[in-house]
């Protein structure tokens, strides 16, 4: 996001860091860069700029006292801007949700935490103008999150309880994790699979429980096997919502798509769960594989 | 610019440190870079009030001494200046990192770089001792949440084209009271100005923009308003469905009872959205029967003999 800096923030940088200095003595100009986002040239004129400030009168005796010719930055006489700015509304908020979200996954295990959190949350809701409704879910516990990011690091294996959708089944597999990421509203574990011998795509939210397995460390050799995606023609006789959602490689307007999948299983069900919506067209198995299934769930009703 | 930032500055720590009210006529005469005439000045200041409120500074207004019919005077309170959370421990300044680390989408990091670097400015150590492993992420924020957040805090109503069941956009109108994460995706909660009604909005199915109209602090929360009992209030539904012994695992985890049995355990479901519940008893086939309510019923049943006519 390359935004022009408004000269606000600009504003609000140069009152912010006096603080961050008054408690970072010494700290050196191109690491403050760093921490406030910004580039050398940059902090440095706002440097320069905070060396014209201090109190009426501005004499030597009333401003502000900057050292950082030497490339490290210390500060001195700017008590009056040495506490730390109250966090605006926006900020406020959104640490609020984040504290919802901690507590809602320390719950059980730890409530002295919890009642942390709680008295946190307080103090900043007097700073919010009226208590705005929050409640939130994980959708990966960050406990898993963090584990799962050590083994990435690490190259370490972990055996995971999984639940797939697609066999409905939860089973338990080890796994040698490359990368998290977000695809739309969804956070995937890709990696590679010992039990199915390939690279797949766990959808965070299935995943039930997670362990590290100690000090086993994989190797490039070990997870080579690698299978391939098979393209599955379909026909959408109603594009709505619910079908975009479903199978989000469909456009709005198409009619013949062809959608990559790995499993069989899962597009047939995908289908099946669109009722009518969208059509199986090839392979013919899938196309057989619906009509069988849905014969036979039908036959439960008569 | 950098002559305005320094006036901004030097603004703010003249009125931070004073201990009574200042008049404008001391501030032009005391603050450096007030220049130009009467007019010039006035509007100047004007001005750095305004951007100073931008930056949640509360200026106070007052000192008018009722004895002389004095000017206005301004002042900022360090205590409204400052960052209130006070007497933190470590813990707690690692619970709060935590919760700004969080936001990780791009629409939110300068939000939270922003704060963290508040809270690093108090000068207290953290500490993680107290902590399992943790990596809280909030994660599918987009623009569009950011700028129904920025309207939840200011009170401003939002305008939006939301993709209705049909998958036809439509213009939405709404008074934010508050937000849900809830399986994987983020709800707006509030007040459907058109429908009069409280209705919830997954953000995801927003087209386009949030833009905001008229101007803030245009409504208020109703105090008695609370998202944990929305959904009670509402009176969820239950289905009441028969599924095969070791099938269904995300029904047994939605479930709010399991009767087992040799053929089929008996399950109920709460019904949140008729089409999510419809297209899920789908999904597994002919592990599941619904027994009631007899809409779903029917949706299912009806569903099912279109999928075997196209597909015969």
């Amino acid at each position: 996001m390359a935004k022009q800096e408004t000269g606000l923030a600009r504003t609000a940088r140069l009152l912010d860091l006096v603080p961050y200095l008054t408690t970072h003595q010494g700290i050196a100009i191109s690491e403050l860069a760093k921490t406030f986002n910004t580039t050398v040239k940059e902090i440095t004129d706002d440097l320069n700029t905070l060396w014209m400030c201090g109190l009426p009168g501005y004499t030597p005796l009333e401003l502000i006292d900057l050292e950082f010719e030497s490339g490290f930055v210390s500060i001195r006489n700017a008590e009056t801007l040495a506490a730390p700015r109250a966090l605006d509304r926006a900020e406020a908020l959104s640490i609020y949700m984040g504290l919802d979200l901690l507590s809602a996954e320390l719950g059980d295990s730890n409530s002295s935490l919890v009642s942390e959190i709680a008295n946190l949350q307080e103090q900043l809701r007097s700073q919010l103008i009226s208590a705005p409704q929050v409640q939130i879910e994980a959708n990966l516990n960050s406990e898993f999150r963090g584990l799962i990011l050590r083994a990435i690091r690490r190259r370490g294996w972990l055996e995971i309880t999984y639940h797939s959708a697609a066999n409905d089944q939860v089973t338990k597999r080890q796994v040698a994790p490359y990368e998290l990421s977000q695809s739309g509203s969804h956070e995937y574990l890709q990696g590679y699979c010992n039990s199915a011998k390939a690279i797949r795509n766990f959808r965070a939210d299935r995943i039930v429980d997670l362990v590290e397995i100690a000090d086993q460390v994989w190797t490039n050799s070990e997870i080579s096997a690698n299978d391939e995606a098979i393209g599955y023609q379909v026909t959408v006789h109603i594009a709505s919502r619910q079908v975009l959602e479903v199978l989000p490689q469909i456009a709005a307007n198409s009619s013949t798509v062809t959608i990559q999948g790995y499993s069989a299983q899962w597009i047939s069900r995908a289908i099946l769960s669109l009722g009518g919506q969208v059509e199986a067209v090839n392979p013919i198995e899938i196309r057989a594989a619906v009509h069988a299934r849905a014969m036979a769930t039908l036959e439960n009703y008569h | 610019m950098s002559r305005k930032n320094e006036r901004l500055v030097n603004l703010t720590i003249a009125l931070l440190a004073t201990k009574r009210y200042l008049t404008k006529n001391e501030i032009f005469r005391n603050i450096e870079g007030y220049e130009g005439s009467a007019e010039a000045k006035e509007r100047m200041f004007e001005r750095d009030k305004d951007d100073l409120r931008k930056l949640g500074i509360q200026i106070e207004v007052g000192g008018l001494d009722p004895f002389f019919d004095d000017e206005a005077g301004y002042r900022i309170r360090p205590e409204s200046y400052a960052l209130s959370l006070r007497d933190l421990t470590p813990t707690q300044v690692t619970l709060l990192s935590l919760a700004a680390q969080a936001w990780q989408d791009a629409a939110f990091t300068d939000l939270s770089q922003q704060a963290l670097r508040k809270l690093t400015s108090i000068g207290l150590d953290t500490d993680t001792s107290q902590l399992p492993i943790m990596a809280p992420k909030l994660s599918g924020a987009d623009e569009n949440l950011r700028s129904a957040l920025d309207a939840l805090t200011s009170l401003t109503t939002i305008e939006f084209d939301y993709l209705n069941i049909q998958g036809v956009a439509q213009k939405r109108q709404l008074q934010v009271y508050g937000v849900q994460a809830r399986q994987s995706h983020w709800y707006l909660i509030g007040l459907d100005t058109e429908k009069s009604a409280i209705r919830n909005f997954r953000v995801d199915r927003i087209q386009g923009e949030v833009t905001s109209i008229g101007k803030a602090q245009s409504y208020e929360i109703p105090p008695s308003f609370e998202i944990a009992e929305l959904e009670p209030a509402i009176e969820t539904p239950l289905a009441v469905i028969q599924v095969r012994p070791g099938a269904g695992y995300q029904l047994r985890r939605m479930a709010t009872t399991v009767e087992t049995a040799d053929d089929w355990d008996l399950l109920e479901v709460p019904i949140f959205d008729l089409d999510f519940i419809t297209n899920l008893m789908l999904w597994h086939g002919e592990d599941v029967i619904v027994s009631s309510p007899i809409q779903l019923r029917t949706a299912v049943i009806s569903a099912l003999e279109e999928l075997v006519k196209i597909h015969g």
